[in-house]
């Protein structure tokens, strides 16, 4: 399976272990990624609030970039470059007279039709739970995981068209696919205030804590996350969380790929597991995993 | 409450707003379930529901200075639970747009000021580059020490690299000139 692969910005950047791991599980699962030739930033949240025709032209430029690769499929690892992608082809589908505005702006055309799919749902719909299991070299039978999918993946509904906005359970299906205990919970796509981290740290925290609280309340080992977003807030905002609660425990937020990476036998340092704020090898090694 | 009096003005940014942003405002039930579910609603903020009352309200300088779309993060959570599928992260961006044209200053300076050292830094190199955005934000806003313990934990572990300010130079003249040709004439900077 060859597809066209768009990291994004942070995937360079804070979140290279998210990268390592993905393209540690897609090679174990026979998923080809060929990065987007001179792929861009699609503007993230702040163009798509400061300016709507830049924000679409960003990801029309990616697109074309995919177009001209020629790849019928991109995956994005990043919820928010996957929604932008998908958002601008059906902006542009929708209303001619803006996509003429768009190709005016990046002086070229763009079909607009390829593929666009997040990493979940491409594990999760395009490559299957069965071959994703046939891989498994050690299950994590055991290991206490809950899922956190946030919400840009999942919503607005119309714009991501997948899996549930409120209640997904694609990222469940995969967990349990490689063997954890998966938990169950009410916050699966509460938002961890996202872009604000930064300048509004307080509200951020107090997102966070929420989320972490719960997951703690549980009992879980580990939070799994499919964003890069939420990890750096979950993982960054937690010291600060603990310290208002004086409590003595953190939980340590990890990727759904260093996840499955593990169960393919993987080494948790080839998986970046141990580039986290909060380590989750302690956990793991207690329970055998690493 | 939600009446108009009569002011042309008022009608005409209420239609504007409906016009740029593509949602029909004019559905809204005030049922509130966008700001029961929204994540930066607060006592602040109020909420969506008041937003989109204050515009139907034709009420402009209300609306425009209201911090709830500066706040915004786009999570679409209220669009996904609306009855009539309001998208308020469209709203947010129209205000914005309107506010960047008509000079008004920014409700939430802070906000403001990140999201602008965060295209600036695409705008230059195509890509954001997160350490020096930070870097960045975090000297202008005077507090040069928040979180730097984090960023040294995270550099201890090999996540982050103090090489990276070395790297990534690279100007992008593409992304540029996409920038430059969507900005509107005398929209913008």
């Amino acid at each position: 399976m060859k597809v066209s692969y768009y990291p994004g910005c942070s995937l360079e950047g804070t979140a290279g272990s998210y990268d390592a791991s993905v393209r540690h599980v897609c090679r174990t699962l026979g998923v080809d990624l060929h990065e987007t030739p001179e792929w861009a930033c699609c503007g993230s949240s702040p163009a798509l609030k400061m300016n709507r025709l830049l924000s679409a032209s960003l990801a029309a430029q990616n697109l074309r970039m995919v177009e001209q690769q020629g790849r019928s499929d991109v995956v994005a690892p990043c919820p928010f470059c996957f929604r932008r992608l998908k958002s601008a082809q059906d902006e542009m589908k929708n209303d001619p007279v803006f996509k003429a505005k768009v190709e005016e702006v990046i002086e070229a055309p763009v079909r607009g039709d390829v593929n666009v799919h997040n990493l979940l749902g491409f594990i999760h719909g395009e490559v299957g739970i069965g071959a994703v299991a046939e891989r498994v070299k050690k299950p994590l039978s055991g290991l206490r995981l809950i899922p956190y999918y946030g919400c840009y993946v999942v919503k607005p509904a119309n714009v991501t068209r997948f899996d549930d906005p409120e209640n997904p359970t694609s990222l469940d299906d995969l967990l349990r696919g490689v063997g954890a205990e998966v938990l169950d919970w009410d916050l699966k796509t509460e938002c961890c205030g996202a872009g604000l981290s930064l300048s509004k740290t307080d509200m951020v925290s107090d997102l966070c804590g929420r989320i972490t609280r719960e997951a703690e309340y549980q009992q879980a080992d580990a939070i799994v996350v499919v964003c890069q977003l939420c990890q750096a807030n979950l993982d960054m905002r937690q010291g600060g969380i603990q310290r208002l609660d004086k409590r003595t425990t953190q939980i340590p937020i990890v990727y759904f790929t260093q996840v499955l990476g593990l169960a393919f036998g993987i080494s948790p340092k080839e998986l970046g597991l141990d580039r986290h704020i909060v380590a989750p090898l302690r956990v793991l090694k207690q329970k055998g995993f690493a | 409450m939600f009446r108009l009096t009569g002011d042309p003005a008022e009608k005409h940014f209420l239609t504007q707003v409906i016009r740029e942003s593509g949602q029909n405002l004019l559905e809204c039930l005030q049922c509130g379930k966008c700001s029961g579910g929204c994540p930066v609603a607060s006592k602040e903020t109020g909420g969506p529901r008041k937003l989109v009352a204050e515009i139907l309200s034709g009420m402009k300088i209300q609306a425009m200075s209201n911090p709830l779309w500066w706040y915004c993060v786009s999570c679409g959570t209220c669009m996904t639970r609306c009855p009539v599928e309001i998208n308020m992260y469209a709203v947010a961006t129209v205000l914005c747009e309107m506010a960047e044209k008509e000079d008004i200053k920014p409700g939430e300076p802070d906000i403001h000021l990140f999201e602008k050292l965060f295209l600036k830094s695409v705008e230059k190199y195509g890509r954001v580059k997160e350490l020096r955005t930070v870097a960045t934000y975090n000297l202008l806003t005077m507090q040069p020490w928040k979180d730097l313990d984090k960023g040294l934990v995270l550099m201890l572990r090999g996540a982050v690299s103090p090489l990276e300010v070395f790297t990534g130079w690279k100007k992008n003249p593409t992304i540029s000139r996409i920038f430059a040709r969507a900005k509107v004439p005398g929209h913008g900077e």
